[in-house]
């Protein structure tokens, strides 16, 4: 009777919860004007592969169907949603503003805490719009996601994928080698850079702060993309500042988000004592016309579960009441649906209980009202605490000391 | 020795490891002006005057206290970052601890002078997450036996064929008549932190890392 490694059961209490955290992003995006899809959990795998690159086959739960077509299991919502937009959202005035929450599924081989083999993704795509304004759309709707959650010192990190290329040719790196370097800056292992013997790396990679940092890498960013991507990060910076967000978005140019579609703005969220990141996203404008339809667009999504542990850490969640009833109906299908239209919560109880069965029953589940109605009469009981449930304080010593 | 910090308002969390590197880690973080005890005993924890909480643990759980965030940072051998594959950010090489992870065999088999090596290959180890890369890396198919201790053993009883373990000065495999077959990689000790930590505590963590790099090893 064992779950498989990497997946978990929501009892009532613990999914309220995490309901309760999908409607706050839910509401979020809808104040964003984002409308939600919903796709299918399995896709063809040559769609997964085409938006995911084939070396991320591995992260997959693949498998064939009865006539060998191969199939998996989504490992995020993005190339979904990209296959859907340029399929059957072809003729929609652009941009497209869409939303998803949904399960996705990686075929991790050691599942842990915060890398689950089952999660759930709240993200939103911004399709057909280019630009920075599109760009400090997507960051400034994350902030104000994990904000509405709770997590209202959450910090931000933003990046560019073109000033990486830039800093690599700038120090003399391709082909291999700049590939090698580059998923060195990706984990920051310094030690490993430190073997090109190209000290701008080393510094590259650590380099993490504000204007200044921008300053610093620009002086071996010779490439015009990387350029333009830097004089774009320090509009960012100014246009968060101009939100009240100048302690909680800063500039880090080794974060290089794991998929290897994004080409320019990248975003990171995350909160001091949570060891992964909670949110994240950027553009993707090369993902679109790998499906025909050329389009730009930029996205993020947060992990719904991630969510849960940061406030759960914090002690932040407040223990929800158990699904409130009003009302314990016995006896009567007409009466209960009676209840029901009047918009109350309705409990229906056995016709074989007595009135002490009932209240206790009512008692133990805190529902104010019981209604009876056997043999034809109707009658009501109100129920309330019994006094051994009514807080006593304590005084330990008393009954010790007798 | 440099004069100890001032006590700062964003204390750092460092795994230290127990064992081998203990000596070497902790002389280092003292030359950095953090008060690591002498004599740690069955301490789990010591929080020092500036205010650094230190935790001593066995050299293989540093990663993962570091992946979680437990530990803000943390020394580690690269041996052991090789074998647990936990994501961590490798800042610096501290230069200590140096020992290399060698496969080894009886000398009498020879296979380090290129004798054929048995169809059905036995490898004995603590370190099975390398071996096994190393292994697959050339093709060979090999069956792992993986052991807890006094590997070098298992050659001399029949057990295996070949071991795959580190090396520091070669005195154990001197003793029990082994040679190295093949290196597989050098390992020293690592300064490693959390990837997310590193931005949350940016300025003391780089500020540790510099005074860290820049003691002569």
């Amino acid at each position: 009777m064992r779950l498989p490694a990497g997946v978990r059961d929501w009892l009532p209490h613990e999914l309220a919860r995490k309901r309760e955290i999908e409607q706050q992003m839910r509401a979020v995006f809808g104040r964003w004007a984002y409308e939600e899809v919903h796709t299918p959990i399995i896709e063809r795998l040559d769609v997964l592969e085409r938006g995911l690159g084939e070396e991320t086959t591995e992260l997959l739960f693949h498998f064939n169907d009865r006539r060998s077509t191969a199939l998996a299991l989504r490992p995020e919502m993005t190339t979904p949603v990209a296959r859907l937009v340029s399929t059957r959202m072809r003729e929609a005035p652009l941009p497209l503003r869409l939303a998803y929450v949904a399960p996705v599924f990686r075929y991790y081989e050691q599942p842990q805490e915060g890398r689950m083999r089952e999660l759930t993704q709240a993200g939103v795509e911004l399709i057909g719009a280019a630009g920075i304004d599109a760009d400090a759309e997507t960051l400034f709707m994350a902030i104000e996601g994990l904000d509405e959650i709770g997590l209202r010192d959450a910090r931000f990190d933003i990046n560019d994928a073109r000033i990486v290329d830039g800093i690599l040719d700038g120090a003399g790196l391709d082909g291999e080698a700049a590939r090698e370097a580059k998923e060195l800056i990706k984990v920051r292992n310094l030690v490993g850079l430190r073997k090109f013997e190209r000290p701008a790396l080393v510094e590259f990679a650590q380099r993490r702060g504000r204007h200044d940092a921008i300053e610093s890498a620009r002086a071996i960013c010779r490439t015009p993309e990387s350029r333009a991507a830097l004089d774009e990060l320090h509009v960012m910076l100014d246009r968060a500042d101009s939100l009240g967000y100048q302690d909680r978005v800063s500039v880090d140019f080794a974060l290089l988000r794991d998929l290897d579609y994004y080409t320019g703005f990248l975003f990171e969220g995350y909160v001091g004592e949570i060891g992964f990141s909670l949110c994240g996203g950027g553009r993707y404008d090369s993902l679109l016309p790998r499906f025909g339809f050329d389009v730009p667009a930029v996205g993020w999504t947060a992990g719904v579960e991630r969510l849960l542990i940061a406030l759960e850490r914090r002690g932040k969640h407040v223990r929800r009441r158990r699904h409130r009833v009003d009302v314990l109906v016995a006896g009567s299908d007409v009466v209960a649906a009676r209840e029901r239209a009047a918009g109350n919560v309705v409990r229906y109880a056995g016709s074989d209980l007595g009135d002490d069965a009932l209240v206790d029953e009512a008692r133990a589940h805190g529902i104010p009202r019981v209604v009876i109605a056997i043999d034809g009469t109707v009658r009501e009981l109100r129920v309330g605490p019994r006094i051994g449930d009514l807080p006593v304080p304590r005084t330990p010593s008393n009954w010790d000391a007798r | 020795m440099s004069k100890p910090p001032e006590r700062t308002a964003d204390p750092l969390t460092i795994a230290v490891p127990k064992g081998a590197l203990f000596r070497d880690a902790a002389e280092r973080l003292r030359a950095v002006g953090i008060d690591v005890p002498h004599d740690v005993g069955r301490k789990l924890t010591v929080r020092t005057a500036d205010g650094t909480t230190l935790l001593f643990l066995r050299p293989t759980d540093v990663p993962a206290y570091v992946e979680f965030g437990s530990a803000d940072c943390g020394i580690v051998g690269k041996d052991v970052l090789w074998e647990t594959d936990r994501n961590v950010a490798e800042l610096a090489d501290l230069g200590f601890g140096y020992c290399r992870l060698v496969v080894a065999g009886r000398r009498i088999d020879r296979y380090h002078e290129g004798a054929p090596l048995p169809t059905f290959l036995r490898v004995a180890t603590k370190f099975t997450r390398s071996a096994e890369s190393f292994f697959a890396e050339r093709d060979l198919p090999v069956e792992l036996i993986p052991l807890h201790g006094s590997v070098e053993l298992s050659p001399l009883v029949g057990l295996a064929d070949l071991i795959v373990d580190l090396v520091a000065t070669g005195t154990t495999l001197r003793e029990h008549d082994l040679v190295v077959v093949e290196e597989i990689a050098e390992s020293t000790a690592r300064f490693v932190v959390n990837p997310v930590r590193f931005r949350a505590k940016y300025d003391a963590l780089t500020a540790l890392l510099d005074r860290l790099a820049s003691v002569p090893a």
